[in-house]
């Protein structure tokens, strides 16, 4: 069982006063006290098994508009201190701000209860439980006698606990749990193999789908892939998979990224109130929505979270800030802080009327994407250019596995090419979109 | 406050842990104490410094202190592991029991006694460590990176610096008796600039380090050096045309190439992903896959590099460990775990990114080996093809397939390269590769010491190297 430990907000307190003491205008100490279980299982045996506590503590100083920042996994009082009386010291090198400094106290505060974070039974299971789950998923995977490797299950469980204090009079924390069951295989013979993986991933443990929606997913997902077929470069329609509109999420988060605008790192700035993509495109970043894995009381700094529109039918409509860039911007904060930088809570495209079946029969020859590997994103042009897999569609059906392909494109394209959104949206991730249709796309082969 | 370059190891180690010889021994015996085969202790202590400055300002500066320990235990092919930073004799003593906690076993090894080994070579003596150096000396080397890419033309709108600097003291105690020490210094000093003209946008990034002292920036490489790199590649990339879509002859431009080495090649040949026969490689030792021209070696002992270590993260002395000679697979890079198991002899490759990860076998310092051809020959023999020249990153999976995104690169037309291209991607698999490298330049390079590799959520620092290469076909994508 896990202690309690009352005495981490006073420790936080602490510094606060010694900080002010030592001559900062203001401050701010966040502590993550975090316990983890992880299982890896493999041919029915365990291979890993992980458990552990740890605790870090964070510190933001700021006097005379120069900011400084210190961690420590450490928490002994002496080293602390330490490290504050030097990040006082050290803040004096800095550069002034004018737009550095902690949000103001806001008034509005979100009920814990309802964002439904915290799971108890998670942390009332037995080991044994957690990794008989992981071998059950396993087992039913190698029934399949297509599958010829295993990469193995995982189960994963994680608590968080989150404190923040301020200098402004900030002081709360909030308890979160996360656990996951994902399972990894190959299929075929050594040199033609093919790969994949499903998982599920939930703050409560009665939500997480079962050993057996895991390893079917995840033996279709691989042999799907079997005896794929080259292709000439051409353009085509691409379907999306909801984890590959996932994926576009991702690249379009950065580039709306209140600190890539100011950074001017992404293609989209200047252009709130304009028109980004299509009528079909309208994307919320919400964190409070009830259990899910985004969802969140307040951001680093202490600002509430909230649900911000960010592309109403294809107009631009916020970019997602912390305190900083926002005074930047001359914008508010959208509560998006995640330390110095910004991090999205659910952010996710509103699904549409299609059923993935309609979308893939409306394609006559064209792209299923179904992974993609590589890097290739770059948010200062939107443009992209990735390894893919993907299965062939010819008049409405899927034909084959294709590979060695890549795709490519432009982001600001892609989303006023968006013919068709589907609406099978589930919050696999944090960042999450139902199939969508993109009109057309370079796909590159032979 | 002066200290001397080298540090007593043990003296940094009894402050922070504050445990015995004793103690260390005790924790050990408890982790064994379930059965178990062989049982360790990482000991950490890691100090890293970070400056950053964008705007024109030094905006922010970070300091952060790490401090903590894992328990590893294996039985058979089981890992159990914990890892505490809260350093009371009780919850370490936690810690070891959930790592025993993998095996119930009624035979039980007992803990040989602790004997301290000297590591004999140094492969990172600094003149003026990093981490003591005062911090208005580190701000000027970032503001002279920022100014010189500043100054590199009107069209340079953006530009951001981050200095880090590491230092980590490690002892890694184990079962057999082992008790051995490294500190080890680490700086990364990195530049991007962003040229804009009209409606065209684009980035540029350099940089360089490794373990290395302050004289690094006066010696090797001038901070005027990396701005300008940074702010050069950006301009260049306004001019940049589109990347060519198709299969086409490809040459791999010297040194930053090498992290097509390290992902379609290096990877597979990390021993767990042949033990779990989950590599394309596990059935191949001793065999021909690819041209007699190619050799491919992993060396974590060269001097001062940012993938290089006295001792890996399991106590091991490192050794260059050759991969693949004259086409033929050769070695593999083992850890503890997986030489054990498939007992093979240990290469000293066994890398962990902290105390809370127990290790994996991990690429140093990876490179293909210079080969006879000279580059422009090498050039000359291209029609019509693509010259790839710095790349954002690049994955591969065990089944051999990989891609590579290509930030910068060249058209090679008529034998020369002509237009600079930006923005592709080279897709393959990672036998036919190695069957279709034509030519192998005597021109070794190694990419910037800047590299990071992520694998199973853990990082390491790695460099990676290559000379001149030309690929007979490669499938490049782009969008013409």
């Amino acid at each position: 069982m896990k202690e309690k430990r009352p005495q981490l907000a006073d420790l936080a307190e602490e510094l606060i006063v010694l900080g002010k003491k030592e001559g900062a205008d203001e401050m701010e100490v966040s502590i993550i006290d975090g316990y983890e279980f992880n299982a890896d299982i493999r041919f029915g045996e365990i291979e890993n098994l992980l458990e552990a506590g740890s605790r870090y503590l964070s510190i933001r100083v700021i006097k005379d508009q120069k900011t400084a920042y210190a961690t420590s996994s450490d928490l002994s009082k002496e080293t602390l201190e330490h490290l504050l009386r030097k990040s006082i010291q050290r803040v004096v090198l800095a550069n002034p701000d004018e737009y550095a400094g902690l949000p103001s106290l806001s008034p509005r505060k979100i009920d814990l209860q309802s964002l439904k974070l915290h799971d108890p039974e998670i942390l009332k299971l037995p080991s044994e439980k957690k990794i008989a789950l992981a071998k059950e998923t396993e087992k039913i995977a190698l029934r399949d006698k297509r599958i010829t490797n295993s990469h193995g299950a995982s189960f994963e469980t994680n608590e968080i606990k989150f404190i923040l204090v301020n200098s402004k009079g900030f002081q709360d924390e909030y308890e979160q749990t996360i656990c996951s069951l994902s399972l990894g295989l190959q299929a075929g013979e050594t040199d033609n193999r093919v790969e994949d993986y499903w998982f599920s991933s939930k703050r409560h443990f009665h939500e997480l789908d079962s050993a057996e929606e895991v390893a079917l997913q995840a033996i279709e997902r691989t042999v799907r892939q079997l005896n794929p077929r080259k292709i000439k470069t051409q353009k085509v329609p691409v379907v999306f998979e909801p984890l590959m509109t996932s994926w576009l999420l991702g690249f379009l988060f950065s580039c709306v990224s209140g600190i890539s605008i100011y950074q001017k790192t992404s293609f989209l700035v200047d252009r709130l109130e304009k028109r980004i993509g299509n009528e079909n495109i309208t994307v919320f970043d919400d964190g409070l929505l009830p259990g899910r894995l985004g969802s969140k009381p307040f951001d680093s700094e202490g600002v509430p979270c909230q649900k911000t529109p960010v592309v109403e039918r294809g107009i631009l409509k916020n970019y997602l800030c912390n305190t900083y860039a926002a005074r930047k911007l001359r914008l508010k904060s959208t509560g998006n802080a995640a330390g110095s930088s910004v991090s999205p809570h659910n952010f996710y495209l509103q699904p549409g009327n299609h059923t993935p079946e309609e979308i893939i029969s409306s394609v006559d020859k064209g792209l299923m994407l179904i992974r993609t590997l590589g890097h290739g994103l770059n948010p200062v042009t939107g443009d992209m250019s990735r390894g893919a897999f993907g299965l062939w569609i010819e008049k409405g059906e899927i034909a084959y596995p294709v590979s060695e392909i890549t795709i490519s494109g432009n982001l600001g394209n892609i989303l006023n090419k968006v013919e068709m959104v589907g609406n099978d949206l589930n919050f696999y991730t944090p960042l999450a979109g139902p199939t969508i249709k993109i009109q057309e796309l370079t796909v590159a082969g032979q | 406050m002066r200290k001397d370059k080298r540090i007593p190891r043990s003296l940094i180690f009894e402050d922070h842990f504050k445990l015995s010889k004793d103690d260390l021994h005790k924790i050990l015996s408890f982790s064994l104490s379930k059965g178990g085969d062989f049982s360790e202790i990482f000991l950490e202590y890691k100090n890293y410094n970070l400056i950053h400055m964008e705007e024109d300002i030094i905006k922010e500066t970070a300091e952060s202190i790490s401090l903590g320990l894992g328990i590893r235990v294996l039985s058979g092919e089981k890992t159990g592991y914990g890892y505490t930073n809260d350093l009371s004799f009780d919850k370490i003593k936690k810690a070891a029991l959930s790592a025993a906690s993998i095996t119930i076993s009624p035979s039980q090894k007992s803990v040989c006694s602790l004997t301290s080994s000297r590591i004999k070579p140094d492969f990172y003596p600094l003149l003026s460590p990093p981490h003591n150096e005062i911090l208005e000396k580190k701000i000027s080397l970032v503001k002279r990176t920022y100014s010189a890419a500043q100054n590199s033309g009107a069209k340079i709108k953006k530009v951001k610096v981050s200095l880090q600097d590491q230092i980590q003291y490690l002892t890694v105690v184990n079962s057999e008796g082992l008790m051995i020490s490294d500190v080890r210094p680490m700086i990364r000093l990195s530049c991007v600039a962003i040229a804009e003209e009209k409606d065209k946008r684009e980035f540029g990034f350099f940089g360089g380090g490794g373990r290395v002292g302050m004289e690094y920036f006066t010696e090797e490489l001038k901070p005027e050096e990396i701005g300008s790199k940074a702010a050069e590649e950006a301009l260049n990339l306004l001019e940049a045309v589109e990347a060519p879509a198709g299969e086409v002859p490809v040459i791999l431009a010297p040194g930053h190439s090498g992290v097509l080495i390290h992902e379609a090649v290096g990877h597979l040949l990390e021993a767990d992903f042949n033990r779990k026969k989950t590599s394309i490689f596990w059935d191949k030792m001793g065999k021909r896959v690819g041209n007699p021209q190619v050799n491919i070696y992993d060396d974590p002992t060269i001097p001062h590099f940012r993938g290089s270590y006295n001792i890996d993260d399991e106590g091991t002395v490192p050794q260059k460990t050759p991969l693949i000679e004259k086409g033929v697979v050769k070695g593999l890079l083992q850890d503890r775990l997986s030489a054990r198991l498939m007992n093979r002899p240990l290469t000293g490759h066994g890398r962990r990114q902290d105390y809370a990860h127990f290790p994996l076998p991990r690429m140093s310092n990876t490179y293909i080996d210079q080969g006879e051809y000279n580059p422009e020959e090498i050039i000359r023999s291209v029609e019509r093809g693509f010259y790839a020249q710095k790349y954002q990153g690049g994955q591969v999976e065990d089944s051999g397939k990989f891609t590579f995104s290509v930030s910068s690169g060249y058209l090679v037309e008529e034998g020369k390269l002509t237009a600079p291209v930006k923005q592709a991607t080279l897709i393959g698999s990672n036998i036919d590769i190695l069957e279709k490298i034509e030519m192998v330049g005597s021109d070794l390079k190694f990419g910037l010491q800047t590299g990071t590799c992520g694998k199973e959520g853990q990082e390491a620092p790695v460099t990676d190297g290559c000379p001149t290469i030309k690929i007979t076909k490669m499938t490049v994508g782009g969008l013409k």
